[in-house]
């Protein structure tokens, strides 16, 4: 009889740039001023887009929509250590990584105005469309992860979820063939401390979300995720190792969700106001900003200029939206497959038919917005 | 060109709201995307931005008033443009982009100034049969659109007023102006003449079968308004109007019956007493509540029917095997009732230091809505104002109630004297649908047996 220790873990925190907006010299990630510049039009591009499409929301111009508000370095941080090879599976929050990776902000206007035209991009861009089911992207990003070594691309898969998706098994499988066969995958938790209403507290016992990964056998880090540079670095670092063969690792971005779960969410029956200051305080663009603006990156007409393009672009965005021709009622037969399956051959046949019984079918030019969890 | 800016669907599947507030006034410049009102839906308080820049010509509607997702909400136009000019039409009113907004497909053109009539031919042919004017009709169907019943409806109050003109049987010295009773009055019409009518309408009167449409009811009441005057209307809404919708479905589902009986709670109440400043110093304000609830749940093991709902849909009586406990707790802006949960597994203590946070929460409306809901029996506190007997109305699906009323002194006899004992009184309402009258008794003599000689609830710990 003996008991014996077998082996020991520790889980670490990323994080490089601070609230007052200084940073850790030694672990800065190797970007150019120009690169800074764009990482940070980026963020604010983002910004601007959540907040118009808010507006459009509340003016009955798109449907249901999900603000990214306080979680921009997460997307953006992300998609922008990405190489154009890499393929993304995104939750419902991450305008900015469709943004980033350049999709046009058209698409985004699109998809949350309930036309899924906007899901469809360049043929050479590795987007996945938005996913609402929690917990579904892991598994697509897995099996595309190991897909990708089959046909031996130099690509790696990122898969996106919240702190709720991993009390899904379906994470939990998708963690598991990860670590199994050491899939090139990076899985993006954004731990935004809410899983529409339910606390972090109560999603898992355990102290960190990063550390389930060492159940899976694989590395998993927690990385500030209001700090852009330290989720640009450990992204960069997660996909290198992935591209060498050195299996998958899990990032916990630890942020937290400014806005409602929703436009259909009212977040002030459920969190107090004390705790949404702490966080205000910790906002991503402004401790960024304070840095750029300290190594003398970024000076006030530099700032004036991002600013005014990204409202413009944002605007140029919503008129070629609302402008954009509307989409055929049976377009909803036509995204999922390449080919349609008999069964739905024949129900698109149907509803053909029906179309032209029903006199007004032509007016019917939108759809319903997304279904929420 | 002005632009009529319908209020959109602002949360998932919302079809109205309540104006809280204009954050601008007509006349006021507005720049896109400045918030111009505040509406209250089901979901939140939301801000409404302005979809352009320019001058807000008209608002429509006052703070207080339901505004229906698809009506106009505010005309936005260019100095010096009035809001007539605009002239809303189903087909060239919508806003920014109609095609783009959900909302104001799936609700249509609901615009009051809107002109056409939407009918279908058959609809028409009906109106003309029945020699309706839809001109003058409302129309309940989508967008506004006429249906078959709506000119029914129709045709039946013209039928009506028609036949209370002078020479019909009203009394003399009846004011003509003032609001009666339908069937007051009623000279006797002939079925016939009023297609479709349900026979759940018909009243019986002394002169005969007179079959009334609900809308001949509401068309005669406005009428009174109109000449009496000195009235005030208040928007039916927010608490209210769901206590409102609860009390009439619990009204109009459960048979409800009342049993009433009176308690010597002397022994409780000099147990209270003893341990209630034990209990202060933990900072608990010992009630009689959490021995009342106790003693009821003690109760409801033995009566399954009565901690149980009925599934209309399946015709099924549900016995629930958890014991939530509803507490009627009167707030400032209406009765709310919070929910104690697993009431069976929590001591005296525990229930009645939760019943405290609870009913203050309550009080301070921060109950979350999960809080209530879920309950399977209620108490309610008929007697902290006054009185002594109430008849409370089940907290349907629920199919007992009890009220419990003030702890008196009061002399009765015991053992051929008269003495001065603490009596309570409890009026205990049940569903008779599936509790008979000798059950709710046997029921409501359990809870006082508990409720005379707390030492049972000893016997009852686990």
């Amino acid at each position: 009889m003996s008991l014996q220790k077998l082996t020991d873990f520790s889980t670490y925190k990323l994080s490089i740039l601070d609230e007052q907006g200084k940073v850790d010299e030694k672990l800065l990630p190797k970007l150019s001023n120009t690169q800074l510049v764009e990482l940070y039009s980026h963020l604010i591009n983002l910004h601007v887009f959540d907040e118009k499409a808010l507006k459009l929301q509340r003016q009955g111009r798109i449907g249901t929509y999900g603000s990214c508000a306080g979680q921009e370095a997460c997307t953006v941080g992300t998609a922008y250590a990405m190489e154009k090879q890499d393929w993304t599976f995104p939750a419902f929050r991450e305008h900015g990584v469709f943004m980033t990776r350049g999709v046009p902000m058209v698409n985004v206007f699109q998809y949350w105005g309930g036309d899924e035209r906007g899901s469809k991009v360049e043929s050479d861009m590795n987007c996945f469309p938005v996913a609402i089911p929690v917990g579904s992207q892991p598994l697509h990003a897995v099996g595309c992860a190991l897909a990708m070594r089959y046909l031996k691309k130099d690509a790696v898969a990122i898969g996106y979820f919240g702190d709720g998706a991993t009390s899904e098994g379906d994470t939990l499988e998708a963690m598991n063939f990860a670590g199994v066969f050491q899939a090139p995958v990076v899985l993006v938790c954004q731990n935004n401390q809410f899983a529409i209403s339910e606390p972090r507290s109560l999603q898992t016992r355990a102290e960190t979300i990063a550390q389930k990964a060492i159940a899976f056998g694989f590395e998993g880090i927690q990385v500030d995720g209001n700090d852009v540079l330290a989720v640009y670095q450990a992204m960069k670092q997660a996909l290198e190792k992935a591209r060498a063969g050195k299996g998958p690792t899990l990032l916990e971005l630890y942020t937290y969700r400014m806005g409602d779960h929703t436009t259909a969410d009212d977040s002030t029956r459920y969190r107090n106001k004390e705790e949404l200051e702490t966080w205000r305080k910790r906002d991503p663009i402004v401790r960024f900003k304070t840095y750029l603006t300290a190594i003398g990156v970024l000076t006030p007409a530099l700032e004036e200029k991002i600013m005014n393009e990204a409202v413009s672009k944002v605007e140029r965005a919503v008129q070629a939206y609302e402008t954009m021709p509307a989409p055929s009622p049976s377009d909803m037969f036509d995204y999922m497959y390449a080919q349609l399956t008999p069964e739905l051959a024949e129900q698109k046949k149907n509803f053909l038919a029906h179309l032209s019984r029903v006199n007004n079918a032509s007016s019917s030019k939108s759809g319903e917005g997304p279904g929420f969890p | 060109m002005p632009l009529d800016f319908k209020f959109p669907d602002v949360g998932e599947g919302t079809t109205e709201g309540t104006l809280v507030k204009w954050l601008l006034a007509e006349g006021d410049k507005v720049k896109a995307d400045q918030p111009i009102a505040e509406i209250e839906t089901d979901k939140a308080v939301v801000e409404i931005p302005s979809p352009k820049t320019g001058v807000i010509l008209k608002l429509y509607g006052k703070p207080g008033e339901v505004i229906k997702v698809g009506n106009v909400l505010a005309t936005i136009g260019d100095a010096g443009e009035s809001a007539g000019a605009s002239k809303p039409t189903p087909t060239q009113t919508t806003t920014v982009s109609p095609s783009k907004s959900p909302a104001s497909l799936a609700q249509g053109s609901t615009s009051s100034s809107t002109n056409a009539i939407l009918a279908t031919p058959s609809t028409r042919q009906l109106a003309r049969s029945l020699n309706v004017d839809l001109s003058r009709v409302k129309g309940t169907g989508p967008g506004g659109r006429i249906t078959d019943e709506d000119v029914k409806n129709a045709s039946a109050v013209s039928t009506i007023t028609k036949s209370k003109s002078p020479s019909s049987s009203i009394p003399p010295s009846a004011p003509s102006s003032s609001y009666r009773e339908p069937w007051e009055s009623a000279p006797s019409a002939s079925a016939s003449s009023l297609p479709h009518v349900h026979p759940d309408d018909t009243v019986e009167t002394t002169q005969g079968t007179h079959v009334v449409s609900p809308l001949a009811h509401v068309e005669s009441t406005k009428q009174a308004w109109k000449s009496e005057g000195s009235e005030e209307r208040i928007p039916l809404r927010g608490l209210r109007k769901t206590i409102s919708d609860r009390m009439v479905k619990s009204m109009f589902t459960a048979v409800q019956v009342t049993h009433m009986d009176e308690v010597d709670v002397t022994a409780l109440v000099e147990l209270r007493e003893k341990e209630k400043l034990k209990m202060e110093k933990k900072g608990i304000k010992l009630t009689f509540l959490p021995f009342i609830a106790k003693a009821c749940v003690a109760a409801l093991h033995n009566h399954p029917y009565l901690n149980a709902s009925i599934d209309d849909s399946t015709q099924e009586v549900v016995l629930k095997k958890y014991f939530h406990v509803g507490m009627a707790v009167d707030t400032e802006d209406g009765l709310i009732v919070p929910v104690i949960r697993n009431v069976d597994q929590k001591s005296i203590v525990q229930l009645a230091q939760e019943m405290q946070d609870i009913a203050q929460k309550t009080r301070e409306r921060r109950i979350s809505p999960e809080d209530l809901k879920g309950s399977t029996f209620t108490i309610t506190n008929i007697g902290s104002l006054g009185g002594v007997y109430a008849t409370p109305v089940i907290n349907w699906p629920e199919v007992a109630i009890l009220g419990v009323g003030k702890i008196q002194e009061k002399p009765v006899v015991r053992a051929g004297k008269i003495v001065i004992r603490h009596m309570m009184t409890v009026s205990l309402t049940f569903d008779h649908r599936i509790i008979d009258g000798a059950q709710a008794v046997r029921f409501t003599n359990e809870i006082l047996q508990h409720l005379e000689d707390p030492g049972l609830f000893l016997l009852d710990v686990i």
